[in-house]
């Protein structure tokens, strides 16, 4: 993919006023390393990251604490907090971060994030989307279900069909607002003061929260790029998704498709066109101008059209800063420098916006 | 009563027949009647056509429109959405149950929680989407012909529904509640009740109290529905129904329930493609005298015709 001009680089600058930035020396400090990671042979990053970009130290002081939160009327999920140096619920009130990530990915390919943001003061959980990682399973009836109006809630013990990585980004949207509602009546968290960070596809799923939900004072969506483009009608159906669909309305389950990246798992088939039709593009105007929203995109990214971002924090009124990290590819962005720069750039921008 | 005998003895009268079938709604087992047209035939190439209940409501209130439709020609199928009538419930594991993302589908004995009577608008939209697909498969239906009927709160889901699904051609709203003309398109904060409930929703696993039985007057919603009502504005789709795509609004001129001008004519206005407006006389919102139902269905079987 072309590197991107400079003309759009420095266009972005328009989308936010230099007072409303953060520095961003940090990538000038880091070029030189930056430049020798984007041509490293260990740090070539063609098609996922490994198991050990995922890897990393607890850093001193930060302790953590595994939990349970809930979506759609009672599905449970996984998150993970960070909790930082010195947080201790009965004296003081943190801001707290939800670390979400990218497609078919899990949890643990992201905690460093979420333990970096602890570092720096920050409350911080990451999370897994229903059906992914440590949260519960969608569950079908593999036998007829009995209930009736009599009454609203039944329980029993029922044969069950369990599915895992069903992706699906407006349910993403749901997850993310749900870990933003579970973190506001964290004790020791303020609830006045909640960010959100996604990564590939969270980062895309951010933005569309961020178009929903007021509570979310600062976003951080890295290697996504959303654009501004209105939805005027509905997404086209192919054909074969459109049998597809009629497969899955008529037996319960249609066909699969290969997913993910890092994590190779298979998805609905149907979860491609369902995701055609997540637009948050369309909705920018739609964000209030109390989140502010900063994208780090990487220069030479094979997934992500260049323009994506730049043209999303155009079409914003508020505060919507850009920086591109130079010389690196989409999944580069998980290690070594490119790493410590996203992070640490990410945890400034929440440390500004959610003071 | 006397509509539903009147519908009943028309019905007969052209031969329709029924059929109860099951249809699934993003896993969930559903029920649908399907109501067809006299000669029906598994080699025929029909328009159908999904009717979606009202809220709180079920598909026994609306069959009485599924037969009109049938003894006109179209092959009509009204439904139950998910957690309500005979359709099932939805699904929650009680218990947790191991898993690994590197096998997608396992089965297993565990104990469940099934929730029925939610309302959650976006959900019983993908009811009858999902509708439409079981529909497009029937054989004997032309799947390029295929049309959505909702009423009350489903006359604003059939508007989303035909924004945003490319499978519909022809939608008619009837005493439609199209929410969200004059709510500013801007996330906006909840009140504090309400942001405090959604607080709790997501820290326990346990459904608040479940709304009263239908009646007449609208009951006071739970938190959940209140939540969810909240972020649903369906006239904010309704300029994004493509040119293609033909809409009625069928109105009662007495109703009290619901603002017809902000909602089924404002909603007109910004219709792209072909569109019209049924005011049916001396008929209140639930549509209910013979009449009523008379006028209502034949203007709607009557688009249908014409547009599918």
């Amino acid at each position: 993919m072309r590197p991107l001009p400079l003309a759009i680089v420095a266009f972005v600058a328009l989308a936010a006023p230099a007072a409303a930035q953060i520095p961003t020396d940090l990538v000038e400090q880091r070029r030189a390393d930056l430049q020798k990671q984007s041509t490293a042979p260990e740090w070539k990053r063609e098609g996922g990251t490994q198991p050990q970009d995922w890897a990393y130290t607890l850093p001193e002081g930060v302790s953590t604490r595994q939990v349970t939160f809930y979506v759609d009327g009672g599905f449970p999920l996984y998150g993970k907090l960070f909790l930082p140096r010195g947080f201790n619920a009965r004296t003081g009130k943190w801001p707290a971060v939800a670390v979400g990530h990218g497609i078919n990915a899990i949890s643990i390919g992201i905690e460093k994030y979420a333990a970096r943001f602890a570092e720096r003061g920050l409350v911080a959980m990451a999370i897994d989307y229903r059906s992914y990682g440590f949260s519960e399973s969608e569950v079908s009836l593999l036998e007829a279900d009995t209930s009736t109006d009599a009454r609203a809630t039944w329980e029993r013990d029922a044969r069950v069909r369990l599915k895992r990585t069903d992706l699906n980004n407006f349910h993403e949207v749901e997850d993310f607002r749900a870990a933003v509602s579970f973190l506001q009546g964290e004790p020791g968290i303020d609830a006045a003061r909640i960010g959100i960070w996604g990564s590939s596809n969270g980062g895309s799923v951010v933005i569309m929260v961020a178009s929903q939900d007021a509570r979310v004072k600062a976003v951080v969506s890295q290697v996504a790029g959303v654009g501004n483009r209105p939805a005027t009608g509905p997404v086209a159906i192919p054909p074969a998704m459109l049998d597809d669909s009629i497969a899955r309305a008529r037996t319960g389950q249609g066909g699969e498709a290969d997913g993910g990246f890092s994590f190779r798992t298979k998805i609905d088939a149907w979860s491609n066109q369902v995701n055609r039709e997540f637009r948050p593009g369309a909705v920018i105007d739609r964000i209030p101008e109390s989140t502010r929203i900063l994208s780090i995109i990487a220069e030479h990214d094979e997934l992500i059209p260049a323009a994506g971002a730049p043209d999303a924090a155009k079409a914003f009124k508020g505060t919507w800063q850009v920086v591109v990290v130079p010389y690196l590819t989409h999944f580069q962005m998980y290690s070594s420098t490119a790493f410590e720069v996203g992070s640490t750039l990410a945890a400034d921008w929440f440390l500004k916006y959610l003071q | 009563m006397i509509a539903l005998i009147f519908a009943l003895v028309a019905a007969t009268q052209a031969d329709v027949t029924t059929k109860d079938v099951r249809f699934y709604s993003e896993g969930v087992q559903c029920a649908g009647r399907l109501y067809l047209p006299k000669g029906f035939s598994a080699d025929a190439k029909l328009p159908g056509v999904v009717l979606a209940p009202g809220w709180m409501q079920t598909a026994a209130s609306i069959e009485k429109f599924a037969a009109i439709f049938a003894a006109r020609g179209l092959v009509a199928m009204a439904i139950d959405y998910r957690g309500w009538g005979k359709s099932g419930g939805y699904v929650y594991l009680a218990e947790p149950v191991q898993h690994d993302d590197r096998l997608r589908f396992s089965q297993h004995t565990a104990r469940v929680r099934i929730r029925r009577k939610r309302l959650v608008p976006n959900d019983q939209i993908l009811d009858i989407r999902n509708a439409v697909a079981y529909l497009q498969g029937e054989p004997g239906i032309d799947r390029a012909r295929v049309g959505v009927w909702g009423a009350d709160m489903a006359g604003g889901h059939v508007v989303v529904a035909a924004a945003t699904d490319a499978r519909i051609k022809a939608a008619v709203a009837q005493a439609p509640i199209i929410d969200g003309k004059d709510v500013p398109r801007k996330a906006t904060l909840r009140s504090p009740e309400l942001h405090a409930a959604e607080v709790r929703l997501a820290r326990s696993g346990t459904p608040p109290a479940p709304p009263a039985q239908a009646a007449a007057a609208p009951a006071p919603p739970d938190v959940e529905t209140r939540l969810a009502l909240a972020d649903y504005h369906p006239f904010w789709y309704a300029e994004q129904v493509p040119v293609t795509t033909a809409v009625l609004f069928v109105v009662a001129d007495r109703d009290t329930r619901v603002d017809n001008t902000n909602h089924a004519m404002a909603a007109a206005k910004v219709m792209k493609g072909p569109c019209g407006v049924t005011v049916v006389p001396n008929t209140t919102h639930a549509m209910s005298t013979p009449k009523a139902v008379d006028a209502a269905a034949d203007a709607a079987a009557s688009w249908f015709l014409k547009y599918l």
